[in-house]
């Protein structure tokens, strides 16, 4: 099964410690099998809204920023209690702040 | 001894389950690592195994106390040094190497090492010294972190089964003292394929599985994959490697596609594509790169990945490049010459180069007994007739498939493909009808006519039941006949000759009702008219009179009888046959019982595990006594492995819906059937070139 984990945007920076070890982590998850894909995201981005039949595009930044997803990583598991693990030890390198895991069903 | 620190505070949290959920993850994630790193200090893959098991226990006691700790892999990792290193000590006598790990236990391993370890860790669980099932068994186990039970449920057998095997397995390496090392340069291809074949296995098994009903066994495609994956890390200058990934991520991308919402399968070209998963695609085309980077001669692997990639990439089945898919088809065949890549390579230049083409390649496959029973034949034989225009040919063929397809939904679908092709009803009497009727008749002995009934089934299976008798050719016969018992005994092959000459004499005599015409092409020459034809057939019937070959069982002979003895197998043949490894243990049981008891194959196989006496070594079954003696008694707590109903001998796989056995014939634990004839036959072919029969002592 799969799981995608999304995490929020934080006000801390990385350091060289931490693309250090996180790329460690990435290593070790891609060669176990594990990490399907994983990536950052632009902070705001575009929203595109529908209501009938009128389509809107707005141009980022928004401002409820608690919302709007950071990094995102696709894991291939046996069950959900894997997934949390990994999150676990994903959130033990990057410190303060929160993530989301969801279950991916399809194609 | 110290235990490492736990993340602060005693739970007030996490309830045990929780914990216990948590662990199985952790182990799941970290085994193969857990114990490649113990391999390292104690060099015996069962001790390692013992070890990290010990490390589990002790987390079930701890965590749910005192927490789960930062890092819980290390945390286990740790601990089971830590036993290691005691268990060293106490055994006295490696004091200074000890100490040394001792010292370097805390210290984390080079990345590389530690790969290196995982490395070494798979080439020891699959060596090539075990049988296939203990390497997948014991694969699992130490590389993939699962249980004894999910094992047991992921391949239809008892956890008892499963646990002995590994056990077995563990024992067999440490007593041929395998060093924990990569193999040396000459022996490296011959272990590596030993590897792959283990992870493909296990992918086939989960991906073979039938849908729905337990989901263990999906998930074994997973750890498959995830084998794979990780050899692919481990070793990444191998293109077979990257080739068996490249292979499973592309299946794996198809397996929603695959069947029906009946659960019927659905074959490649009708596929709803947009159903296959691109993500998997992409990672096995990605595979397929890295293979052909490193280059060499394409090995099986990598051909068959090959063929997948062109699937792929076809957007729609008609974009399917059929000529590339026939051309790779050729060169595996020139490494894995079998029936089934070649009738694969059938059907591909069926879509290359037309019907005609790809039957000339499936026609010579008939003669192959090995494909007596598989009904992918008559069902490829039949698309590629029907696209040739001979329908009538084509529906025989698919009716013949549904017969002999295992897989109720598969028969039923080969059926309805049947039904779809309107021919003109066939002037006469089908080979099925012709044979309904000859059986009916009362001037025979009931004996007789079961003997006769079971040759004429299997004429019928092999020539398809709808024939029109008038289309049973001498040759048609010759060759069903050869397909069927050409290995036989020579009593056997009398037997069943005898019985078709009978039907054929009876078919042409007046009672037989034979249309006569255009199949008497045994007796009258080639360029002969109908018309001479029939005075042949008459002429010869009427001339040889009772047990005459009649016109379609021209073509057989009977062949000489060696005194009604069989020759059995000698001494040294039986040695090399004992001490074979590459042997399930139920085959050897069955070998070893047959040869000690001197007992006939049915009765032996007919045997259920409440008949035994083992103290006395000896049973009584239905078809009378049968005894044994050391070899037998040796092997066969581990063939029961704890079961005490059912038969003694039991098929590989559970029974499908369609082909249920009677429930005598039926494990009550695990649902699956008594072994048949034709298989351990097979089975015994296939391992000796032998017969069962020639087991018998002198």
């Amino acid at each position: 099964m799969r799981y995608l984990m999304t995490t929020r945007p934080t006000e801390q920076s990385a350091d060289e410690t931490l693309y250090a070890e996180m790329g460690k982590f990435i290593e070790e998850l891609t060669a176990a099998g594990v990490l399907l894909a994983t990536g950052g995201l632009e902070p705001g981005g575009v929203r595109v809204t529908s209501v009938g039949d009128e389509i809107t595009v707005t141009d980022g930044p928004f401002t409820e920023a608690k919302e709007a997803v950071a990094g995102f990583a696709l894991v291939e598991v046996r069950s959900r209690e894997e997934a949390i693990e990994l999150t676990r030890r994903f959130r033990r390198i990057v410190g303060d702040g929160e993530s989301v895991i969801q279950q991916v069903f399809g194609p | 001894m110290t235990d490492p620190p736990t993340a602060a505070g005693p739970a007030t949290g996490p309830a045990v389950t929780d914990v216990h959920a948590r662990i199985d993850a952790v182990v799941k994630l970290e085994s193969a690592r857990i114990v490649a790193a113990l391999m390292r200090v104690v060099h015996d893959v069962g001790l390692a195994e013992e070890l990290a098991q010990d490390a589990l226990v002790a987390a079930l006691e701890q965590w749910p106390a005192a927490g789960v700790p930062e890092n819980p892999g290390a945390w286990l990792t740790a601990i089971a040094k830590r036993r290691a290193v005691d268990h060293i000590r106490r055994s006295r006598r490696h004091d200074r190497k000890a100490e040394q790990y001792a010292r370097e236990q805390d210290q984390p391993p080079e990345p590389a090492a530690e790969r290196d370890d995982v490395l070494r860790l798979m080439f020891i669980s699959c060596h090539p010294l075990l049988p296939t099932e203990q390497r997948v068994a014991l694969t699992l186990r130490v590389v993939g972190g699962l249980t004894a039970a999910e094992i047991a449920r992921a391949f239809l057998v008892t956890e008892p089964v499963v646990a002995r095997r590994i056990a077995t397995a563990k024992r067999t390496l440490a007593e041929a003292g395998v060093p924990f090392a990569l193999p040396e340069a000459d022996d490296l291809a011959a272990r590596l394929s030993s590897v792959l074949e283990v992870v493909y296995l296990i992918f086939n098994e989960g991906y073979s599985a039938s849908s729905g009903d337990d989901l263990i066994r999906p998930a074994l495609c997973l750890d498959a994959l995830r084998l794979g994956r990780l050899l692919a890390e481990l070793a990444p200058q191998e293109a077979e490697v990257h080739g068996l990934v490249a292979l499973m991520e592309i299946q794996a991308s198809r397996s929603a596609a695959r069947t029906g919402p009946a659960g019927e399968p659905v074959q490649l070209h009708e596929q709803n594509r947009g159903r296959w998963d691109q993500l998997l695609i992409r990672r096995g085309f990605t595979a397929m790169l890295r293979a052909r980077e490193i280059g060499g001669t394409p090995g099986p692997y990598v051909l068959q990945a090959a063929i997948a990639v062109c699937h792929a990439q076809a957007r729609t089945a008609a974009d399917t490049d059929w000529a590339q898919i026939a051309a790779l088809y050729g060169a595996l065949a020139r490494l894995l010459p079998t029936p089934i890549v070649q009738l694969n390579r059938a059907v591909a230049i069926g879509m290359a180069a037309g019907p005609e083409a790809g039957l000339e390649v499936a026609d010579a496959l008939l003669a192959d007994p090995a494909l007596r029973d598989y009904h992918l034949l008559p069902g490829v034989r039949g698309d590629l007739l029907l696209r040739a225009g001979r329908a009538a040919e084509a529906r025989r063929e698919f009716e013949r498939a549904a017969g002999l397809a295992r897989n109720a939904a598969e028969s039923a679908f080969l059926r309805r493909r049947a039904a779809e092709i309107t021919v003109p009803e066939p002037a006469g009497r089908t080979v099925g009808e012709a044979s309904a009727a000859f059986l009916a008749r009362d001037d025979l002995d009931p004996a007789t006519l079961r003997s006769y009934g079971q040759t004429l089934t299997r004429l019928g299976r092999a020539v398809g039941e709808g024939l029109p008798l008038s289309s049973l050719t001498p040759d048609l016969v010759s060759r069903a006949c050869v397909v069927a018992w050409g290995d036989a005994a020579p009593r056997t092959w009398n037997r069943h000759v005898a019985a078709i000459r009978s039907f054929s004499a009876w078919a042409s005599g007046p009672g037989g009702e034979r249309p006569f015409g255009a199949a008497a092409g045994g007796l009258a020459p080639a360029s002969a008219t109908g018309n001479a034809g029939v005075v042949a057939g008459r002429a010869a019937g009427g001339a040889a009179g009772l047990g005459d070959a009649g016109v379609f069982a021209g073509g057989l002979r009977r062949r000489p009888e060696t005194g009604g003895r069989i020759a059995a197998l000698a001494g040294p043949d039986l040695d090399r046959l004992w001490e074979r490894a590459d042997v399930a243990v139920r085959e050897r049981t069955l070998w070893r019982l047959l040869h000690e008891s001197g007992a006939g194959v049915r009765a032996v196989l007919g045997l259920n595990v409440e008949d035994l006496d083992l103290d006395d070594r000896r049973a009584r079954g239905g078809a009378g006594r049968v005894s044994w003696r050391a070899g037998t008694a040796r092997l066969l707590p581990e063939l029961l492995a704890g079961r005490t109903r059912g038969p003694l001998f039991l098929a590989d796989r559970r029974p499908g819906p369609g082909r249920m056995p009677a429930e005598a014939d039926r494990c009550p634990d695990t649902g699956r059937g008594r072994l048949s004839y034709e298989r351990a036959e097979y089975l015994f072919k296939q391992a000796t070139g032998a017969t069962l029969r020639m087991l018998r002592p002198r």
